[in-house]
């Protein structure tokens, strides 16, 4: 039935009203739903503080690992003695990487992937270098901060 | 068997005459190509049996972080045949995989997905899917550091998808990496999620195939093949070969339990020697094709999309292959389908022999 006045039917008007009832009801459903199921992330630090005394004396060409997040990260140092710090993820497919003395080269070995001395990308299917961190000290702490960020330490 | 009033009991109440004359009106083609039809039968066979094991694994594993592995070391050192069930879930995975796989080849290569079956190859190619998840999902399980190197590739790949590969990749990994969070996630995927979607799709299947009954390939379609009813010979025939496939599982478990691998250790790189399940290695060696850059974009992202594109083609297979839907032999999706399976098979045997 339609009134002549009138843009649409009432047929039409109750379809838009219960259709749009029905999309509103499970488009709610299901924002609620995926609100739940998606997890509230957690963030990659900025910048962890370690105790220096561990770092102090290592031998050359080897690295230590620390805990960088739910992930690791490397204090490396160079045949030649200097120290820089990586992140010890592969940039390919997130696998932690391992540094052969011998080649003096990162490898990943999920996808044969290789990096060179300064972390850059060599060989194999890795898109880009590893990431470098800041290396600063303080008092007894060593601080290994991503590039670019300032660090503030909390007062004690 | 003779229970009279049982019977009685059953006629009163049902069609029992007529429930047993639909089962014997059930009728199966015989011709010389009728071998696959038995495949999709092992396979839910195998899905029976992972349902069960996997039943009897949950009654004692315990799916946190720091517990998982040990509760799993215990099951197969301390539970009475604890070992043989888990050999046993393991084993059926494998196989209920590979079965998938010559299940699935073999309805392309003989275009059993034509008009009108196109749902049954959409719901068979969903549950394909989903098996690989459950396979990966329940990997991740035993928390040893193969399991945690295979989940942050497969989620890390996910990730490099472009615009949502950063939302499935958390939404996978319940955090920014794989942590117990993950762990409590693919577990619920694995023994939750999964096995109610898996049940919906396979009766779903399953109705479709009665529904439209077997179907013949096109060569024979014009001879009408001889037909021989379900109950009893072809379900007899079925059950045999079931008994096959329960006699080579069970050999597999006994004779070969599959390895636990040291602990996962968020700080320690992979094994030298890694791999993963086989029916990833294809994908493996895929990547490993692509350089980190080409032409100046990134060769990750560009693998993911080919193989993401490559999939959904194999997926809308019956949509595309217009001939032999209209009863017309198709030579052009044959040789897809061949090339499919080519690349599928030399590219797991490369990943294997590497």
């Amino acid at each position: 039935m339609k009134l002549s006045y009138s843009l649409i039917t009432r047929r039409t008007f109750l379809n838009t009203l219960f259709g749009g009832w029905l999309v509103a009801f499970f488009s709610g459903t299901f924002y609620a739903l995926m609100k739940f199921a998606f997890p509230t992330l957690g963030k990659e630090p900025d910048f962890v503080v370690l105790n220096k005394k561990d770092f102090i004396g290592l031998a050359n060409n080897s690295i230590k690992r620390f805990p960088w997040g739910g992930t690791v990260g490397l204090y490396y140092t160079k045949a030649d003695g200097s120290v820089i710090a990586l992140k010890g993820v592969c940039s390919h497919m997130d696998c932690n990487v391992d540094y052969k003395p011998a080649e003096k080269r990162f490898y990943c070995a999920c996808h044969q992937g290789w990096f060179d001395e300064n972390g850059k990308n060599v060989a194999g299917p890795p898109p880009k270098p590893l990431e470098i961190f800041v290396i600063s000290e303080e008092g007894e702490k060593l601080i290994i901060a991503k590039k670019g960020v300032k660090v503030e330490l909390p007062k004690a | 068997m003779n229970c009279p009033r049982l019977k009685d009991w059953l006629d009163e109440r049902y069609d029992w005459e007529g429930i047993k004359k639909l089962a014997k009106s059930k009728l199966i083609p015989e011709h010389r190509y009728d071998l696959w039809y038995y495949t999709g039968g092992i396979t839910l066979f195998l899905f029976i049996l992972q349902f069960m094991t996997g039943m009897l694994m949950a009654l004692y594993y315990v799916p946190h972080i720091d517990f998982a592995h040990k509760s799993i070391i215990e099951i197969v050192t301390k539970l009475n045949m604890g070992w043989f069930f888990r050999s046993l879930h393991h084993w059926g995975s494998q196989l209920c995989v590979a079965f998938l796989f010559i299940h699935l080849f073999g309805t392309l290569l003989l275009k059993s997905y034509r008009k009108p079956r196109e749902m049954v190859w959409v719901t068979g190619f969903i549950l394909l899917g989903i098996s690989i998840f459950f396979g990966l999902s329940g990997y991740l399980l035993l928390w040893d550091e193969r399991a945690f190197a295979a989940t942050r590739v497969a989620t890390g790949g996910a990730g490099a998808f472009p615009v949502i590969g950063w939302f499935i990749k958390a939404f996978l990994r319940g955090s920014m990496d794989v942590t117990g969070d993950t762990l409590l996630r693919f577990y619920a995927f694995h023994v939750a999620i999964l096995p109610i979607i898996t049940l919906c799709l396979v009766g779903l299947h399953l109705i479709l195939v009665q529904y439209h009954g077997m179907s013949v390939p096109l060569s024979l379609e014009k001879e009408k093949p001889r037909e021989a009813p379900f109950f009893p010979n072809v379900f007899y025939k079925d059950l045999m070969i079931w008994l096959v496939v329960m006699g080579v599982l069970v050999t597999l478990t006994v004779l070969l339990p599959p390895e636990i691998n040291p602990k996962a250790d968020p700080l320690a790189p992979p094994p030298e020697n890694i791999k993963p399940e086989w029916y990833f290695l294809f994908l493996l060696e895929t990547l490993k094709l692509f350089p980190g850059e080409i032409l100046g974009l990134n060769g990750e992202t560009i693998a993911i999309l080919l193989v993401a594109g490559a999939i959904l083609f194999f997926f809308l297979i019956p949509f595309f292959d217009r001939k032999s839907s209209r009863g017309e032999k198709s030579p052009l999706f044959t040789w897809i389908g061949v090339i499919y399976l080519l690349y599928f098979l030399t590219m797991t045997a490369v990943g294997y022999l590497s």
